[in-house]
């Protein structure tokens, strides 16, 4: 195996090898998608090639076991993404209690579709399947938070406050 | 009746979510109780209660444990499933949010029971947050000598670790999750072998719901026999409803599955009726997979009983003209909702989360999407209905996993109820894009009463 360049932080291969002692020895795989969260937040919210290669050198496996991980979990991202990441969940439950107006409000605001991107790089609009939020609907996941019981005058809250932090 | 509280009971006392409040308020008496008994004994106890999994499938849970292989020298496992994903349910989530302790304690008398010292909660990784509180309540349990080695002086070691998901419905089901624990796609595993003989790394496994363990905790305080006084006839103990949808009160409650489903409805203790005066439509009061009904059969049974919030009742009918408890997820739709569309955001919902392993899901379930698209938008024909019903049978016990099964039943019962929404869609092109159907013949039974 070809060494790869990326480096990841030292609170990173420290949480790794933290992470390792969860499991038998040996099964360090199953490290992975909890590893792949980690190195995500810290590559700008998307896996690149050399990124995931690195992880299957850490883990010791071999880089197609991490690829294929990476492409079946719908929170892992392959390509860039804006620094925010609006996930609006349009399931059942919550198209009942409006969240297509929601989604509709943030393309004409944003003017962008569904999967893509502000050309500034701050939004990306990512319609999410049911996020287990039904009873607090419409909603949408942030990061590691949600944002419930959504409104057009709190989304359009949330992004003026996004758009300041930025 | 209102609401009876086991799991709940101390939900609202403030700063629950730590050690010392719930350790006050009777936190972790069950592990003092459990270790004065065998893991024989407690075994019995959960078999008394007639607990059934809380996940949906409502399996025995004494039943499942007693399945569980003891091969000697090799180690076995509790793996708590919080991948709560199934639309409609967000129950797992209320409990572990508020009284991680709950959860953790039931954890600790569940691995001691199965003889686990290892012990994982796997979580979907959309709950971030949630995973935080639960390795806080973690670290808090191991700093009081509840968790770790020779716990309590028993000789009995026990860790337990918080393991997210990615974003996956299918790991949810036990055998995906199992994978998906190991670090693979969740592709769920051909059964035999059951995880009891060979689960995670090969090893002997007991797979339950957040809910099921929480509930060993008033079992083993109350007796298996008390327990299994609360409730009615199979349905023993209480169950978490998480309600949703168009109600004036959607939330978690906590029942003793004796109430109706009238009662639950419209009461406001419950969730409180439906908002803005409108009239009931359907609900599907299990999570998404299981059957919706119309108004009037969801409140009473095919032969005219009311219908109640227990296993049996909302299954009493068959799926004709019954539907079932499932995860608890209960999805209210008011008169003006459209069957048709509603249909299509979850059949979205399971080509999405289909894993691919199995033809009759991978395809069928992209197949009903692109139908129900059409008819919605008014370009279906009257043979696609047909189509429709034909593809999800095909799908029906044709795949390694039950996916296949919950990705057809909304379908199937969709068009068994409603089929004449479907074909107005057909009939009406133009006017199908500009009103719903409404109503219709499918008015509740009830009794119009005046708004206040």
């Amino acid at each position: 195996m070809k060494m790869t360049t990326v480096q990841f932080s030292e609170e990173t291969y420290k949480k790794i090898k933290e992470l390792v002692t969860h499991y038998p020895e040996g099964k360090q795989k199953s490290a992975l998608i909890p590893v792949l969260h980690i190195v995500q937040a810290e590559s700008d919210g998307w896996l690149d090639v050399p990124v995931m290669d690195h992880v299957a050198e850490t883990l010791g496996i071999l880089p197609v076991e991490v690829y294929e991980v990476a492409s079946f979990y719908s929170m892992f991202n392959l390509n860039p993404v804006g620094k925010y990441v609006l996930e609006v969940c349009q399931t059942g439950p919550c198209m009942l209690s409006g969240s297509d107006k929601i989604i509709n409000h943030i393309k004409e605001k944003l003017n962008i579709q569904a999967g893509e991107t502000t050309p500034d790089g701050l939004f990306t609009l990512k319609p999410a399947e049911c996020l287990g939020a039904c009873g607090y609907a419409p909603m949408m996941q942030l990061g590691k938070t949600y944002r419930e019981n959504l409104t057009i005058e709190k989304v359009d809250e949330l992004l003026e406050e996004l758009k300041k932090l930025a | 009746m209102g609401e009876t509280r086991l799991l709940l009971k101390h939900a609202n006392v403030p700063g629950i979510r730590h050690y010392d409040a719930y350790r006050e308020h009777d936190g972790y008496k069950s592990v003092e109780k459990a270790f004065t008994m065998t893991p024989e004994q407690i075994l019995e106890e959960v078999k008394t209660s007639g607990l059934r999994g809380r996940g949906g499938a409502g399996f025995p849970t004494g039943m499942k444990w007693s399945f569980l292989a003891k091969p000697e020298g090799v180690p076995r496992h509790l793996v708590v499933n919080a991948d709560e994903s199934e639309p409609g349910t967000f129950k797992d989530r209320y409990l572990m949010e508020f009284i991680p302790h709950l959860l953790i304690e039931g954890m600790i008398v569940s691995s001691y029971c199965l003889g686990s010292n290892a012990s994982y909660i796997y979580i979907r990784g959309e709950y971030a947050w949630i995973a935080e509180i639960l390795e806080e309540a973690i670290a808090e349990a191991k700093a009081n000598g509840w968790l770790g080695k020779d716990i309590k002086g028993t000789g009995f070691d026990c860790e337990i670790y918080v393991q997210r998901g990615a974003g996956a419905y299918i790991c949810g089901e036990e055998t995906a999750l199992l994978e998906s624990l190991e670090g693979k796609r969740g592709n769920p595993r051909i059964k035999p072998p059951f995880p009891a003989v060979k689960g995670v790394w090969g090893r002997p496994t007991v797979v339950n719901n957040v809910e099921s363990i929480a509930a060993v905790v008033p079992i083993i305080m109350m007796t298996g026999a008390e327990y299994a006084k609360i409730g009615v006839g199979r349905s023993t103990g209480t169950k978490l409803i998480s309600a949703c949808g168009n109600i004036n009160k959607p939330g978690v409650y906590e029942i003793d599955m004796t109430q109706t489903v009238e009662e639950f409805i419209y009461s406001d203790e419950f969730c409180g009726g439906i908002p803005n005066g409108k009239r009931l439509k359907a609900c599907i009061p299990g999570g998404s997979s299981v059957p919706i009904l119309p108004a009037n059969l969801l409140l009473t049974t095919a032969e005219g009983n009311p219908r109640y919030m227990n296993y049996e009742s909302l299954a009493d009918g068959g799926f004709a003209t019954g539907t079932m408890m499932g995860s608890g997820g209960f999805i209210v739709l008011d008169e003006d909702q459209d069957v048709v569309y509603h249909t299509y955001t979850l059949a979205r919902f399971y080509r999405h989360e289909s894993c691919g392993q199995c033809s009759p899901c991978r395809e069928g379930t992209g197949w009903m999407e692109k139908i129900l698209k059409r008819i919605d938008e008014g370009q279906g024909k009257m043979s696609d209905i047909d189509l429709l019903w034909d593809i999800q049978r095909k799908i029906e016990g044709n795949t390694i996993c039950p996916l296949g099964d919950a990705a057809a039943w909304p379908v199937a019962a969709a068009i068994r109820h409603f089929r004449d929404e479907f074909e107005w869609h057909v009939l009406n092109p133009d006017e199908c894009l500009t009103r719903n159907y409404g109503l219709a013949g499918y008015a509740d039974p009830l009794e119009i009463k005046e708004q206040a």
